[in-house]
């Protein structure tokens, strides 16, 4: 890079929004950040980024960052010095432990914190307080994908890279909209779509990647395991399964070719709504193409049996070889910048890092010679168990970096039940937000512009963050935070910043073994990691990261969702997101991006509209079993008619209210993406609310 | 399984290149310079601007270096003394069309120095002297700034949108002298089907698209003051 004498300081760093991981050009004058540009060499943005890595940093200079310490007092937060807020965080832990024991306190990682910050706070936990209870937000996302590769072909990643996109011949896109939710992979999907690349596009909504595919596959919420069975038949029918392979690397293909036997593209289009032919169409795009990739997202994995969907995914590439080879990819599009890198070093109840069991006396042992402490054998506390103990009265201190579970979780109002039943709430964030509301102590954090650190992207690279601007006014960075904690709680954390983190994580981890910040460099590392230093670009070129080397077809049959349409709630409705803002919306929103897309709405098809009596622009009330809403209809054909779609960037919205207890059956994961619902013309003086009582 | 490479001589020295390999490509793998205005390595070549001139023996005249692919037993002279005049003549005319010298980051006023102009001259100084672009600001958008007098109609953004992002929202309007770029058919940033990624301020030699906070900054009096 040419120095540039616009700016005093340029800085590389990756971006903090999604899980693409674009490397950033962060240009300051003065303590600000004055623009942002995408790096040339970056190995996942190739010298490109969107509209929230490049424009959206203006949050960082906002009035409503937090500055200093707040500490509730007679119901309001005040001011206070990080003195007497880690005095009284630490008196109250001490008290709670004493009084209930280390497993009445538990604590949320961020997913948007660096791998040092979250290995600091499960060691934290784990060391200082005595529990597994800790956990991040990939409960509420991408668990189900980490079960289901884990599963099937043994590591919880993807299985090659973002460059396996351009080399795929046939891409299957299913439950996931890149251009809005990851732009940059979005636009080189686009691109290979452009250039030759057959997309094939599985979701409810006509996406834009969609309008450049080869066939779009509107199928009802809920059946994605109905529709991926029925190309399994079609493959095993049609004589499109690689026979070697499945010979030679995969294990189950009796099961799973019995189960699907009755699965006919007939039976896949009464149950999904996708045409017969539509079905036995993309079978063949995918068994006959050379190579090919299948990206999914939080469609896939947000439903009562996402986890089993993921098996299924993985069904499809191991019947057809595609997998281990170029353009032949496996591909979570992880949602948060290091959702992939927080489970990675193992901020997770019942598990180590990269995935290792609690329970395991080896791995236990070595941890314990480590941080000079005995740890506990038995698995702490998932996200939602937590919020079921916190209304039980057993969970009394939650300490939550990073994450605003009062917007983002399901069911709001019990999330708000649980916050409220706590005795002691931490909210360590850049801003007030809306699990903040019962916060007991604030913590002022550093954004990812202001601290040092390294994210792992959804192509399991760990690249480097490194510190663009100082934080604002006593803001400390996450792992400052977690130090001077863990020391007054008599637990040293013995680093002298967070390159000492890494090589305790690589040191702990054999899979992280080789992982250096000088190694890691300008281009990353995707782990795992050879001592040497030769990391893994693409997983299973010989064999799998399971027993025996042979990977495992899943036979698993479909069964309907959570929740269905009836007559009381005959839409169903599915969240997700847009391109303009990140999530809860708490950065995105205190930026021009608010200009761009200045508020929420209901996507919902004409049809439904005539049916329902709602017109375009009209605000409207979303009922579900759960709670209700109101926000603004907007008419596209681009939903198929049945169903109505909206995102939860802004809490006016409380869109989570709506979102019942149905969950993944195997990982907990919220089923988000099938709620039934009603929308009516909006009452006058009727707002947001529960449908019924708060059980608590 | 690797493919014999192309053997040419470039400036003297004996090179051997993948095939399909560009001369530009070519040069800078070999750490020579050859200037260029509409090229971009996100970006296929374009050729337009006629300023990577490079003298091939035997051609009959100067070729542009981004489009033409390396061939067995080519002779290259990165330095050819009427390449460079030509190039040079062609800043010249771009600079002289331009109201103000551009901002000395720009790509354009890089090449310029870097070709032995002075970009800061401004077009009373030019050689070609005449009418100039009126200024047309467009700041409608929240990030990106439009200063239509400083398109040089490289056609950059326009191939960044379309094959960087693939939003389609940029166009080229017009001929000659009145050769422009437009967001959504006039309509501005908004209105099209701009995603606001950013790639064409990126990829703007001249600052005719850039971002409004440095646009902001750099009218400002103090501009180290203006940031917020």
């Amino acid at each position: 890079m040419t120095a540039d004498a616009r700016f005093d300081v340029t800085t590389t760093t990756t971006c903090g929004y999604c899980g693409v991981g674009c490397r950033l050009e962060a240009h300051a004058v003065g303590d600000h950040i004055v623009a942002v540009s995408p790096a040339a060499d970056g190995p996942a943005n190739k010298g490109h980024t969107c509209v929230k890595g490049r424009f959206a940093h203006q949050f960082t200079r906002s009035r409503d960052r937090l500055t200093a310490p707040l500490v509730r007092e007679n119901g309001e937060l005040r001011l206070a010095s990080w003195d007497e807020a880690l005095d009284r965080i630490t008196f109250d832990l001490t008290r709670i432990k004493a009084e209930h024991g280390p497993d009445a306190i538990a604590g949320l990682a961020s997913a948007r914190a660096t791998n040092e910050d979250g290995w600091a706070m499960q060691r934290v936990f784990r060391a200082a307080i005595g529990t597994n209870n800790i956990d991040n937000c990939s409960r509420v996302c991408h668990s189900p994908t980490s079960y289901g590769l884990r599963k099937s072909v043994g590591l919880s990643g993807c299985s090659g890279s973002f460059d396996d996109i351009e080399q795929s011949e046939v891409l299957i896109v299913i439950g996931a909209n890149p251009t809005q939710a990851h732009p940059v992979v979005g636009a080189r999907m686009k691109q290979a779509a452009l250039n030759g690349t057959k997309i094939i596009t599985v979701d409810p909504r006509r996406t834009e990647l969609a309008d450049v595919g080869a066939l779009h596959c509107s199928l009802r919420p809920g059946t994605n395991a109905a529709f991926l069975n029925g190309i399994a038949h079609v493959l095993i029918r049609d004589g499109l399964v690689d026979e070697a392979f499945v010979r030679d690397r995969v294990e189950g293909f009796t099961a799973l070719a019995d189960l699907v036997q009755f699965v006919t593209p007939e039976v896949v289009e009464e149950i999904t709504g996708v045409p017969a032919a539509d079905l036995v169409q993309v079978a063949h795009l995918w068994g006959e193409a050379r190579t090919g990739s299948i990206a999914w997202g939080l469609g896939v994995t947000e439903q009562r049996y996402g986890s089993e969907c993921v098996q299924m995914i993985c069904n499809l590439a191991l019947l057809t070889g595609k997998i281990g080879r170029p353009g032949c990819t496996l591909m979570p599009l992880r949602g948060q910048n290091n959702v992939q890198g927080v489970s990675d070093i193992g901020a997770l109840p019942d598990c180590y890092s990269t995935y290792r069991p609690v329970g395991d006396e080896s791995v236990a042992t070595l941890f314990e010679a480590t941080w000079g402490v005995p740890l506990r054998r038995e698995r702490g506390l998932s996200l939602p168990e937590m919020l079921d103990a916190a209304i039980a009265g057993k969970l009394k201190a939650l300490w939550i970096c990073g994450y605003d579970i009062g917007q983002s979780d399901p069911d709001t109002a019990k999330v708000e039940a649980a916050l409220a039943n706590l005795e002691l709430l931490i909210v360590q964030d850049i801003f007030e937000n809306e699990t903040s509301r019962e916060a007991h102590v604030m913590l002022p954090a550093a954004s990812f512009l202001e601290k040092t650190g390294t994210f792992t992207n959804a192509e399991r690279r760990i690249q480097l963050v490194h510190a663009a601007a100082a934080p604002p006014g006593a803001a400390k960075t996450d792992l400052e935070i977690f130090q001077l904690v863990s020391a007054r709680l008599g637990h040293e954390l013995p680093w002298s910043g967070p390159e000492d983190v890494m090589l305790e994580i690589g040191a702990l981890t054999p899979k992280f073994a080789g992982v250096t910040y000088e190694r890691i460099g300008r281009g990353g590392l995707q782990w795992p990691v050879a001592p040497d230093g030769t990391d893994s670009p693409r997983l299973y070129e010989q064999s799998f990261a399971l027993p025996g080397g042979k990977a495992q077809l899943a036979a698993i049959p479909y069964k309907p969702p959570g929740d269905e349409a009836s007559e009381r709630y005959p839409l169903i409705l599915v969240t997700g997101r847009r391109l303009e803002h990140y999530n809860v919306g708490t950065m995105t929103r205190r930026t021009a991006n608010l200009e761009l897309l200045p508020g929420e709405w209901l996507e919902i098809h004409p049809d439904d509209a005539t049916a329902h009596g709602v017109a375009d622009g009209q605000q409207v009330e979303v009922e579900s079993r759960n709670g209700r809403i109101q926000v603004t209809a907007r008419l596209t054909e681009r939903i198929a008619p049945g169903h109505v779609f909206t995102a939860f960037h802004f809490p006016e919205t409380r869109t989570n209210l709506l979102i019942g207890q149905s969950a993944d059956i195997n990982t907990s994961c919220p089923e988000y993406k099938v709620v039934a619902v009603s929308v009516t013309p909006a009452r006058v003086g009727s707002g947001a609310a529960r449908t019924h009582a708060v059980v608590a | 399984m690797s493919t014999p490479g192309v053997k040419l001589t470039m400036d003297g020295a004996e090179l051997e290149v993948a095939p399909g390999t560009t001369l530009l490509e070519a040069a800078r793998a070999a750490g020579l310079w050859i200037p260029t205005l509409c090229f971009d390595d996100r970006l296929a070549p374009f050729g337009a601007c006629r300023i990577c001139l490079v003298g091939v023996e035997g051609a009959k005249g100067p070729v542009a270096s981004c489009t033409t692919e390396a061939r067995a037993g080519m002779v290259v002279e990165t330095q050819h003394a009427l390449s460079r005049r030509i190039a040079r003549n062609v800043v010249e005319l771009v600079l002289s069309e331009l109201p103000v010298p551009p901002a000395p980051h720009t790509e354009l006023a890089q090449v310029a120095q870097r070709l032995g102009l002075d970009p800061t001259a401004g077009p009373a100084a030019a050689r070609w002297a005449g009418v100039t672009h009126e200024p047309q600001l467009d700041h409608r958008h929240p990030y990106l700034a439009l200063q239509h007098e400083l398109c040089i109609s490289c056609g950059r953004c326009v191939r960044a949108c379309d094959e960087v992002q693939g939003a389609f929202a940029l166009t080229a309007v017009g001929r000659g002298f009145h050769a422009n770029i437009a967001a959504g058919l006039g309509a501005g940033f908004a209105e099209s089907s701009c995603v606001s990624c950013g790639a064409c301020a990126d990829t703007c030699p001249t600052d005719a698209i850039s971002e409004r906070l440095l646009f902001d900054l750099a009218a400002a009096p103090d501009h180290r003051g203006a940031a917020r």
